[in-house]
């Protein structure tokens, strides 16, 4: 590249940035609905391109993620955890901090809670009391255990220096093969063809009130939205909240207001377990009843980044963003089903939803850290 | 490539390089008002002045990383205008960042070739580099090609730095400007700096030094440009100079307001430091058993040029850093390990040097900076929760108040000017109502009024019994507020005198270190120890100066 073009680049790149770091929330908001129309536009071009019927396509994609009842509920399903998920995401990248592990705090927390209940429902009577014992004193395990697990890359990057970026993600690698060997071995049901643990006791059934799909409960979108009002409130309410952002937009002033930097990052990395750790109890109570491989499990912390960055970090702004989500992932598992359409290639528009909504705030954010934009200083 | 620098031509009168009327503004700020600048052939020129005063800007200028607004820039006699570092090294000029643009993990051969890489069919060709910067260091003396293959990351800072030179006269720099070069360097690493832009002179090399030393900036230089608040107040020849006379330029004579009229007597201690030593980041000891007192109505002033321990002083008393020995006490308790948010609590406010880093979150609104460093106190938060209605009252009362333009509490801190910035601080520190401030530089970079207004308001807290200290390196602002004044040299109070009959001829001498008569000082301590409670003479003597009690005699000592 010669010295012009290189230049020029960065003359753009500085304008983008400008742009981007100046934009307004209405801005925002319309520059991803902007790229979540121009993702999937890309993926039918894609699609008729292999040889479908991109109209058709285009149809089921809407069918099967609103389409019916059974499709609305299975969207809604998917969405509690990726909303719940995208706020632990949320908590970290607003104060500053990358948590890319909230999939390996969410196996170990999903684990945990069914490990625990397991091992309790042996003392407590069966029936609705025992279930509700269970149920909370699973839940609380599964927060606890997920927080634990968020805790130490927080603990090794407040006193040991280590990247949490490189250590959450080697950590979601040791959740996934040393979970997936409790699973395979120690707790395996020998019951089960299938490698799983053994089902939660029968009395450990959140109620079925409203919706007709036994694996969504009104229980489960009410703990959602109970922890994104919290969490909203927490940071934009509190004094600790005020910490916590004030961290993530600029850590000297931070300090100067009194904020202990190394304890802040390890709070906001235990917090933001604690959320991926309840996203894991909510799984498997409310969804799977017992506990798989993980490496199988659907990557719903992986996708809380792109829901998290798709929705500039925002605990309220995670909601529609997780909604998207779970009916993108909904409709996926329709077309699958209902057409000839290759599930890579599903996987694969998915996947450019997912570039493309995440790609503008991502840049922001690396703009920010990185002093693009000029004379922003 | 061409290793040598190619262009000089014979001395045809022209000089390297000269900068006419240079204006630099960023935003309403003016960083550089019509300064000049003429760097002769084969001299080292020194740009001395404070931080903030726009020696950095005025070098950014001339090596293309800012557009200048109005003035010309000629080098070698032509009319230049870079629009990028890139086309001022291709004209020949170099330099050295005070932070290093080194890749750690990558060789000093790596990274001397970095973007200049001899290539030969496409491949790099490292034997052709490795011997034009073999050349190199053997012309100046370097020992930069005894390490060539090493990692830049595990050289020592000297050493990197050596690295950068030789990468500036790799790519052809005849012109090469030096900024804060010593800063990061121990007192032998600077000794051997300055013999090699000594070399580089007597190569015909031309060269710009920038720096807030004078003793450096007389040693080595010919001429000498002295900034002050973005504007030039005059070279001089280093020959004839004296440090004295330099300090003064810096700081500032001119005295734009009579020294203000004060009520009371001070009364009880509120804040008080006892032998205090503290370390810099790098580890060097930056403050060396400094005691004082500030008492309830009193402003005690700490005078000094800029980097002798001021900065490190006034974070250990706001709690932002941690001391290696002494005590720090706040009425009758000990708060030396309290944290931060304790003493915010406990009654210390704090002004930091640095609004915009540390004072101001830039993207936060004034209400939501209205609350920053009181998160935690009442009225503005109870029991956790903050209370943004009393907040938001609070942003509106600091507006009006202290005049902050423009009067929008919802307007964020980035957009206000850095006066209007300062004023703003001033207000929220004295709201919550604390027994001691301490002002760091309080009206640095700030407009006329708005001083007169920050020093206004600082007398009143002291006619209402607030402990007050404030640092600055504006002698007329030391002189116009304090009724103590500590002059600080090498991190400790060499002096403490009385701003009213203080002389100018005196203050000038302690804060160049003239008070001091023990030349070896630097060994007696270091054979000493770091423990103060030896019978050395000459630290007993230093002990009688910084004597917080002491009747300002100490200045004339010399």
């Amino acid at each position: 590249m010669s010295t012009d073009d290189r230049g020029r680049l960065r003359t753009l790149l500085d304008r983008a940035a400008d742009w981007l770091l100046d934009a307004t929330v209405l801005e925002r908001l319309a520059i991803a609905v902007a790229s979540t129309l121009l993702a999937i536009a890309i993926g039918l071009v894609i699609v008729a391109a292999a040889g479908f019927d991109p109209i058709r396509f285009a149809s089921q994609l809407l069918i099967g993620a609103i389409g019916s009842e059974r499709a609305i509920l299975r969207t809604l399903r998917n969405s509690v955890l990726f909303v719940l998920a995208g706020v632990a995401v949320a908590v970290a990248f607003r104060a500053g901090v990358f948590n890319i592990g909230v999939q390996g705090q969410f196996i170990v927390g999903g684990f945990a809670t069914v490990v625990s209940i397991i091992w309790l429902a042996a003392f407590v009577p069966t029936g609705a009391v025992g279930g509700m014992i269970l149920l909370v004193f699973g839940t609380l395990v599964g927060i606890v255990a997920g927080g634990l697990y968020g805790a130490l890359p927080g603990v090794l990057k407040a006193y040991g220096d280590a990247n949490e970026i490189i250590t959450t993600i080697m950590l979601n690698f040791i959740a996934i093969g040393f979970v997936g060997w409790l699973v395979a071995g120690p707790f395996s049901d020998p019951d089960a063809t299938a490698t799983r643990t053994r089902r939660l006791p029968a009395n450990v059934e959140l109620p079925q009130l409203v919706f007709s799909d036994p694996n969504l409960s009104i229980v489960g979108l009410a703990v959602t939205l109970v922890t994104v009002v919290a969490v909203a409130a927490l940071l934009t309410r509190t004094s600790f909240g005020y910490d916590m952002v004030t961290s993530g937009y600029q850590a000297a002033a931070a300090t100067y207001s009194g904020v202990d930097a190394k304890r802040m990052i390890v709070l906001t990395m235990t917090l933001s377990g604690m959320i991926a750790g309840l996203t894991g109890a909510v799984f498997v109570i409310m969804i799977q009843g017992y506990f798989t491989d993980p490496s199988g499990i659907g990557n719903y912390g992986f996708d809380a980044i792109a829901v998290s960055l798709l929705a500039a970090n925002n605990p309220i702004g995670v909601l529609p963003a997780g909604m998207l989500f779970g009916g993108l992932d909904s409709a996926g598992s329709h077309i699958q089903i209902n057409s000839d359409v290759p599930v890579q290639l599903i996987d694969g528009i998915v996947g450019l939803v997912v570039l493309f909504v995440s790609a503008p705030e991502l840049f922001r954010m690396t703009a920010k850290r990185t002093g693009l934009g000029g004379d922003s200083e | 490539m061409d290793t040598q620098p190619s262009t000089r031509t014979p001395d045809g009168g022209e000089p390297a390089v000269r900068l006419d009327t240079i204006t630099k503004r960023f935003g309403d700020v003016v960083a550089n008002d019509r300064v000049d600048l003429t760097l002769e052939r084969g001299t080292i020129h020194a740009l001395l002045g404070e931080n903030g005063s726009g020696k950095t800007t005025l070098m950014s200028v001339l090596y293309g990383l800012y557009d200048h607004d109005e003035g010309t820039v000629s080098v070698n006699g032509e009319r230049t205008d870079f629009d990028s570092p890139r086309d001022a090294m291709d004209a020949g000029i170099g330099m050295i960042h005070q932070h290093f643009q080194l890749i750690p993990p990558m060789t000093v051969l790596q990274n001397i070739v970095l973007g200049h890489e001899p290539t030969e069919r496409g491949l790099v060709n490292d034997a052709a580099a490795r011997d034009d910067i073999i050349d190199i260091c053997d012309r100046y003396g370097f020992d930069v090609d005894e390490y060539l293959d090493t990692p830049v990351g595990q050289l020592d800072l000297g050493a990197q730095q050596r690295v950068e030179i030789v990468k500036s006269l790799y790519r052809g720099a005849d012109i090469l400007i030096l900024d804060e070069p010593t800063a990061v360097l121990t007192p032998q690493e600077v000794d051997s700096l300055l013999a090699v832009m000594d070399d580089l002179r007597a190569d015909g090399r031309s060269l710009i030094f920038i720096t807030h030393k004078l003793d450096e900036a007389l040693e080595i230089s010919d001429e000498i440009t002295v900034l002050r608040d973005g504007e030039s107040v005059g070279t001089v020849e280093a020959t004839g100079a004296t440090e004295q006379e330099l300090a003064r330029m810096m700081v500032g004579r001119e005295v734009l307001f009579d020294r203000l009229d004060r009520e009371g007597e001070p009364g009880e201690p509120v804040l008080r430091a006892d032998q205090l030593r503290i370390d810099s980041d790098r580890g060097r000891e930056q403050v060396r058993g400094v005691d004082l007192t500030v008492r309830a109505g009193e402003i005690f002033g700490v005078a000094g040029v800029q980097g002798n321990g001021q900065t490190e002083l006034v974070e250990a008393l706001t709690g932002l850093r941690p001391v290696t020995s002494g005590e720090v006490h706040l009425h009758d308790e000990e708060i030396t390990e309290l944290r931060r948010r304790k003493r915010i609590e406990a009654g210390v406010a704090y002004i930091p040097e640095d609004r915009q880093r540390e004072g101001l979150v830039e993207d936060y609104s004034l209400v939501r900076n209205a609350v920053l460093g009181n998160q935690t106190l009442d009225p503005f938060a109870s029991r956790g929760v903050l209370n943004w209605g009393t907040v938001a009252d609070h942003a509106a009362d600091i507006i009006t108040e202290y005049d902050v333009q423009p009067p929008n509490a919802s307007t964020t801190a980035h957009s206000l000017s850095g006066g209007n910035q300062q004023k703003f601080i001033v207000g929220r520190e004295i709201g919550h109502d604390p027994d001691v401030m301490v002002a760091a530089h309080p009206t640095r970079g700030v407009d006329i009024g708005s001083i007169e207004f920050i020093h206004n308001r600082l007398i009143e807290l002291r006619e209402e019994g607030m402990a007050i200290l404030v640092v600055s390196s504006k002698l007329d602002e030391i002189q116009k507020l304090s009724d103590r004044v500590a002059v600080m040299y090498e991190g400790e109070f060499v002096a403490v005198v009385d701003p009213e009959s203080v002389t100018d001829e005196q203050l000038g001498l302690l804060m160049a270190g003239a008070a001091r008569e023990v030349d070896d000082y630097r060994d007696a301590t270091l054979a000493a120890g770091s423990d103060s409670s030896q019978p050395d003479t000459s630290a007993a003597e230093e002990t009688t100066a910084a004597a917080t009690d002491e009747n300002p005699t100490a200045g004339g000592r010399s």
